[in-house]
C-alpha cells in the first residue's frame, strides 16, 4: 500500500539538494540538536542517518553476509575510525564482503535511515553545502535509486514484483521503471538503469504514463508507446502495476513498439 | 481518391484512417476502410488519449485486436492522424507508413 505524504516528502527532500552539489540536508529538533541528516556527494546519496533508525551498517552487513560476525565488524569499524579509513573500501580491499552486497547493505541502510527521517516530527530541513566526502561513487546512489529502495520498505513484495518484471523486459540501451498503479504515487518502485534521469523527468513521465494509461486502460487498450521530445516511451499495465521503458536512439521508437507489441500478442 | 484513402490501402488490414482536431475532438476528414460498430469507440479512444496531453508527437496505442497509431502534423500540432488497423505481426511498417505521410504532407 502506498503513502502518499511519505512520497510527496520524499520527492521535497530531493528537491532541496542543488543539482550536482555536495553538502548534507540536515534536520534539527527543536532544541537545536541534529534529528538526521542526508549526505549527498556530486548529487548522489552517500548516506543518511536519523535519531529514530536504531540499526547500524555492521547489523545490515552481518544479515546479508553470514561468515561475519558482529564482532570483527567492530573491530574493524574501530580500525577504520582510529586510522582514518574508509570502513566500505577496507571491507573490500580484505575481502570481507563482495562489493553487490555492500552496496545492498549501504542503500538498505540509506532507505531505511532516510524513511525514519523523513517521517520525523523535526523542523524543516536546510542544506549545508561541502566541498566532499570522498566517497567511492560506486558506493553512492542515484536519487532514484533511493527513492525506489524507499517504496521498496513500504511494499517489498510488490517492488520485488515489479523487478523481477523489469528485470525480464529491461534490455540494453533501454531503461525501466514501475509504478504502483493509479494510486497517484510517482516514485519509482522499482527501477533499472534510470540513474542518469533527472528526478523530476522521472516522476514526470510517470505521471504522464499514469494519465494515459488511465484514459486508454478505459478504452481496453493494454499498452501506449509515446515519443516525447525525441525520448521513446512505452507504458502497459500488469495488475496494480505501471511498467514504463524508455529509450532515446533513432530506431527507439520501432525498437519499443515490437517489444511491447511481442509482450501483449496474447492479453 | 483521396489521400486518406491512399493510406488506408497501403496500411494492412485497416479499419479507418482520420484527420481529427485534437483540441475539440472533432473529426476533420476520414476514410472507413471497413465499416463496423469498432470505428466510431476506436476513434473516440484515440482521439481522447491524444487529447489528454499536449506534448506526445505520436503514439501507438495496442489492444488485444486493435493498432492505433496516431501522429501530429509538426506544422500543426492540433492536427492529428489517426489510423486503426487490425493488430498484425508487422506494426512497425503501419508506423512507419504513417510516419511517412504525416512528414510528406508536412512538407
Amino acid at each position: 500500500m502506498h503513502e502518499p505524504r511519505l512520497d510527496a516528502e520524499l520527492l521535497h527532500v530531493f528537491e532541496r539538494v542543488p543539482s550536482d552539489a555536495s553538502g548534507a540536508l540536515v534536520r534539527e529538533q527543536s532544541d537545536g540538536t541534529v534529528a538526521g541528516a542526508l549526505l549527498v556527494e556530486h548529487g548522489r546519496v552517500c548516506w543518511a542517518m536519523s535519531r529514530r533508525y536504531p540499526r547500524r551498517l555492521t547489523d545490515i552487513l552481518v544479515d546479508e553476509e553470514s561468515s561475519l560476525s558482529t564482532a570483527q565488524l567492530d573491530e574493524l569499524f574501530a580500525l577504520c575510525r582510529r586510522e582514518h579509513k574508509p570502513l566500505g573500501e577496507t571491507l573490500i580491499a580484505r575481502g570481507m564482503v563482495s562489493l553487490p552486497i555492500l552496496h545492498r547493505a549501504l542503500l538498505r541502510h540509506t532507505c531505511e535511515a532516510l524513511a525514519c527521517l523523513v517521517c520525523d516530527e523535526a523542523a524543516p530541513w536546510s542544506w549545508v553545502a561541502h566541498s566532499g566526502y570522498g566517497y567511492h561513487p560506486m558506493l553512492t546512489f542515484s536519487p532514484a535509486e533511493v527513492l525506489a529502495g524507499v517504496r521498496a520498505i513500504i511494499d517489498p513484495t510488490l517492488a520485488a514484483r515489479a523487478l523481477a518484471r523489469l528485470t525480464e523486459v529491461v534490455h540494453a540501451g533501454v531503461h525501466g521503471f514501475a509504478i504502483e498503479r493509479g494510486s497517484g504515487a510517482r516514485l519509482p518502485l522499482a527501477q533499472i538503469g534510470c540513474d542518469s534521469i533527472e528526478l523530476t523527468t522521472l516522476t514526470d513521465l510517470a505521471a504522464q504514463a499514469d494519465e494515459v494509461m488511465a484514459v486508454a486502460a478505459a478504452a481496453e487498450l493494454d499498452a501506449a508507446i509515446t515519443e516525447l521530445d525525441g525520448l521513446a516511451c512505452a507504458a502497459w499495465l500488469e495488475g496494480d502495476l505501471l511498467f514504463v521503458l524508455l529509450c532515446e536512439d533513432e530506431l527507439a521508437f520501432n525498437r519499443l513498439v515490437a517489444q511491447v507489441a511481442a509482450m501483449t500478442t496474447n492479453t | 481518391m483521396t489521400a486518406l484513402g491512399e493510406l488506408a490501402g497501403a496500411v494492412r488490414d485497416c479499419i479507418v484512417v482520420a484527420w481529427v482536431d485534437a483540441r475539440t475532438g472533432e473529426v476533420v476528414e476520414q476514410h472507413v476502410a471497413r465499416s463496423g460498430p469498432e470505428v466510431e469507440p476506436a476513434l473516440d479512444a484515440a482521439i481522447e488519449v491524444m487529447r489528454s496531453r499536449a506534448r506526445p508527437q505520436r503514439m501507438v496505442l495496442l489492444s488485444a485486436r486493435h493498432v492505433h497509431i496516431v501522429q501530429r502534423l509538426a506544422s500543426e500540432r492540433r492536427r492529428v492522424l489517426v489510423v486503426i488497423c487490425d493488430r498484425t505481426p508487422n506494426i512497425g511498417f503501419a508506423v512507419a507508413l504513417v510516419r511517412a505521410f504525416v512528414d510528406a504532407e508536412a512538407a
